[in-house]
């Protein structure tokens, strides 16, 4: 089996989960006897993999044939148009004056889709593959353009969808439409949760009958992390959010539990890690709720550091308004560390071991909260039964199902 | 000659609400009555209601041969007041017939014997005492709930001076070789006769009776009947043990479960050697074959036949501890309410929502539990218990007496104590 797939991040060049999910799962597939060949928009030219082929469309239709310039992306599948030409301005702004006017790297997120999928289509025709399967949506033309190109399959991979960014206000009619094209135009859709398949039955209009869900796997945890809170845990116990500090993640929501939280108990410290749109606004709220000195902001934290404060952490919250799987109470759990997580959330489709909390029910949320920094026996079964339970979660099982749904793909093809 | 000895469990706990943490000190309504209600009038229906009319339209049909056992915890009696008292109604009319024996238990169907033996009688002289007044009758049948037995069980029973018999399970790691259709006496109960269930026949009809993957599937009288004449000869009683919300609720109507307890009994009565026996008049009937002995407790849950349904994780280890050793103090107090809603929580069915043996009996215990996980349901448990310790605080204060060290024990009620606005809750 031999698979074309498309994704916009590879790490280490990523913006957020997708990149690392596409990591992990290529290299599953691989070690199951699938070929993969990944192709990315942008990249180093010396981004290599020891188990497939990564093919950067940037570098082997370069500037000269496009009419375009190397230069660093400043997309991530998070980028909503309005950021993204925001981050553009401060870019060109950050550029001595002659490169400037050489970084005609289109201002428009949507021009660069264009492009990538202009790519795609001839690379499409000297790539030897029998299925393709892009992540998410900025990548679906270029999928529709290499099925057209080479008549082969296609499979699309929904990892969130723009109802779940914008909460489902102010949908951008634009992404809606690449989005529900890309669907359409798949033979198979996969998806990470029975939530997105709802959404995409329900929002999108896709047949029930066309959809696969692959829940996502746990990270392998870092047992070495380690970081001495001490100091801190003489006196306090720790309550962990980790995520952007966004409207879809539901930080407002941790923190106006904190408050609750502390009523009951002071002895509590709230980390709330993370950067987004909604951060100082947090920050305001946490001191007008009087609770400036109980709440830490490390802001932007690197996946190492992401690691150190699941460790140090008493008690993970994930509230999430919207969340189409939801990687990260995954970390927590491998790192013994009990996780309340929202049931507006796909992972809590698979979860047995965690609690399970409506994002909106603050008294809720805090209730869980004292029970688990103050029960003990909870407190130890919580840690034991999770930590098994996501070790259990290994990338082999999505692999496999997604080595299925090619399987079920070419039989349906062969049967046609 | 075989005898075929029914016995029915009937029970329905006291399900508590969704307690949380804030309304410890401010809510000391802990159980969901509109769930209970609801619960209660949907088993009604399904279940006990149509089959006490089939139980009494068998009993009048065969004329003082079909005769039948219960055990009824005293929660349920109580749930039959609240919110069906027509089921009441309809029991009575049955112990009316002569053919209806009734056992005794604990009132509120709890595993107060491993904790608290005191506990323990005054409990199973509570139900002693409302199956009088309810149903005119003295139990001389004892049986614990859950069907949990040992040897030590067995010499303390008999020392209440009430029981000729008692019942258990027929687990096969205590009898070996040995068969469930006889009756035994346990080691260290020489006056008293054990009846065994037989899990085999029970459970045909208790749980694999709507199975279509089951071998036997459709399961028809005669087929049964068969079976059941089969221990003829090698057997005295058939103890046919089961939950009698079977009828009706665990197995629907539309499996036909009616239709097969109705042509039952004169299925088996075809068979000139055959009658039907209650409990007690199986423990005069037959005499002992030999001793056995159990040495550890066994009970009639899950597949492991022992008490890890209900204990054995630190969450039902810890929540039973913390409520069993209030059990001295709150009935000190004299405050019945207090003691009421303390002793509701000792019903089993708490514990056993807290299991997390998932993996192999999960579909069981998912099916009864009323929380979505064993954490909601431990979490709710121990809310409750803290705010009964505050209540027990105060009424402890009022009575003058010297506060309990146990009161101070729990994180959650010392952080109420130190916590903003405790004052307002400790008064």
């Amino acid at each position: 089996m031999k698979v074309l797939m498309l994704g916009w991040e590879f790490p280490p060049f990523f913006a957020g989960g997708v990149g690392m999910v596409c990591y992990h799962l290529t290299r599953a597939l691989c070690q199951q006897g699938t070929e993969v060949t990944y192709v990315m928009p942008f990249g180093p030219r010396m981004l290599r993999s020891d188990y497939m082929k990564i093919l950067i469309a940037d570098n082997i239709f370069p500037a000269m044939r496009f009419k375009l310039h190397e230069i660093s992306s400043l997309l991530g599948v998070y980028s909503t148009p309005g950021s993204y030409e925001e981050d553009y301005r401060k870019y060109l702004a950050s550029l001595p004056s002659d490169k400037r006017a050489k970084a005609l790297y289109g201002p428009n997120i949507f021009q660069e889709v264009h492009m990538f999928a202009e790519k795609v289509k001839l690379i499409a025709q000297f790539e030897d593959f029998d299925v393709i399967h892009a992540h998410d949506h900025w990548t679906f033309p270029a999928a529709i353009a290499a099925k057209k190109a080479s008549g082969k399959p296609m499979i699309v991979h929904v990892h969130i969808t723009e109802f779940d960014k914008t909460g489902g206000a102010g949908v951008d009619q634009r992404v809606y439409d690449m989005e529900r094209e890309g669907m359409h135009a798949a033979d198979l859709v996969i998806v990470v949760s029975n939530r997105i398949k709802n959404q995409l039955v329900h929002h999108y209009g896709v047949p029930e009958g066309k959809i696969r869900v692959v829940y996502n796997a746990a990270e392998p945890a870092d047992h070495n992390a380690y970081h001495d809170a001490s100091k801190i845990k003489e006196t306090d116990k720790i309550v962990l959010f980790v995520g952007r500090v966004t409207l879809q993640k539901g930080p407002d929501y941790f923190v106006e539990a904190a408050r609750k939280v502390l009523d009951y108990d002071p002895n509590v410290k709230f980390i709330l890690a993370g950067t987004g749109d909604m951060l100082p606004r947090m920050i305001e709220r946490v001191a007008q709720l009087g609770m400036a000195n109980k709440f830490i902001f490390p802001g932007f934290v690197s996946r190492e550091e992401v690691s150190k404060l699941n460790k140090i952490a008493d008690c993970f919250v994930m509230p999430s308004v919207s969340e189409p799987f939801g990687i990260v109470p995954l970390e927590a759990m491998a790192q013994d560390t009990p996780a309340i997580i929202s049931k507006q959330s796909g992972v809590s489709e698979v979860l047995n071991h965690v609690l399970k909390v409506d994002f909106w029910d603050v008294n809720d949320i805090a209730n869980k909260i004292l029970a688990v920094l103050h029960y003990q026996a909870l407190n130890h079964q919580l840690k034991q039964h999770g930590s098994l339970e996501v070790r259990s979660m290994t990338w082999d099982t999505p692999a496999h199902k997604c080595i299925e749904v090619y399987d079920e793909l070419l039989r349906m093809k062969q049967g046609g | 000659m075989v005898s075929i000895c029914f016995y029915f469990q009937v029970h329905q706990p006291f399900r508590l609400k969704k307690y949380s943490i804030f309304d410890i000190g401010h809510n000391s309504n802990y159980f969901d009555d509109n769930k209970n209600a609801e619960v209660m009038r949907k088993v009604a229906q399904k279940c006990y209601l149509p089959t006490n009319k089939v139980l009494l339209d068998l009993i009048r049909q065969h004329q003082g041969k079909f005769r039948v056992s219960f055990s009824i915890s005293g929660v349920v009696l109580d749930q039959f007041t609240l919110f069906a008292p027509e089921v009441l109604h309809s029991f009575r009319e049955l112990a009316k017939t002569g053919c209806v024996e009734f056992l005794d238990e604990t009132y509120y169907h709890s595993l107060s014997y491993l904790y608290d033996k005191e506990e323990f009688k005054e409990q199973v002289l509570l139900h002693r005492q409302k199956i009088k007044d309810l149903f005119g009758q003295e139990p001389k049948v004892f049986r614990n709930t859950e069907l949990v037995f040992n040897n030590e069980l067995a010499n303390f029973v008999q020392g209440m001076g009430f029981y000729k018999a008692i019942v258990a399970e027929g687990a096969d790691h205590i009898l070996g070789w040995r068969s469930p259709n006889f009756l035994y006496t346990p080691k260290t109960a020489d006056n008293m006769k054990l009846l065994l269930k037989n899990y085999k026949l029970s459970d045909d009809i208790a749980f694999r009776f709507s199975n279509k993957g089951w071998a036997e599937h459709p399961l028809t009288v005669e087929k049964y009947g068969r079976w059941v004449n089969a221990a003829n000869g090698n057997g005295n009683v058939i103890n046919l043990f089961m939950d009698y919300e079977t009828f009706g609720e665990h197995q629907w109507e539309d499996t036909g479960i009616f239709d097969f307890l109705r042509h039952l009994p004169s299925e088996i009565l075809r068979h000139p050697d055959n009658d039907f026996v209650t409990v007690s008049e199986a423990a005069e009937k037959y005499n002992p074959v030999s001793e056995l002995d159990m040495h550890n407790f066994i009970s009639w849950a899950d597949i492991e036949r022992d008490l890890s349904a209900w204990l054995g994780n630190p969450m039902q280890d810890s929540a039973a501890r913390e409520l069993f050793a209030l059990g001295r103090m709150i009935r000190e107090t004299g405050d019945e309410k207090l003691i009421d809603d303390w002793r509701k929580l000792t019903t089993s069915d708490h514990l056993y929502y807290m299991c997390t043996k998932w993996f192999s009996d999960g579909d069981v215990h998912k099916y009864f539990n009323p929380y979505d996980t064993p954490y909601e349901g431990f979490i709710a448990f121990m809310n409750v218990l803290n705010d009964l310790k505050i209540r027990a605080k105060e009424v402890m204060q009022s009575q003058g007496r010297v506060e309990s060290p146990i009161l101070a024990q729990t994180p959650i009620s010392r952080v109420l104590s130190e916590a903003p606005g405790s004052s307002m809750v400790l008064k």
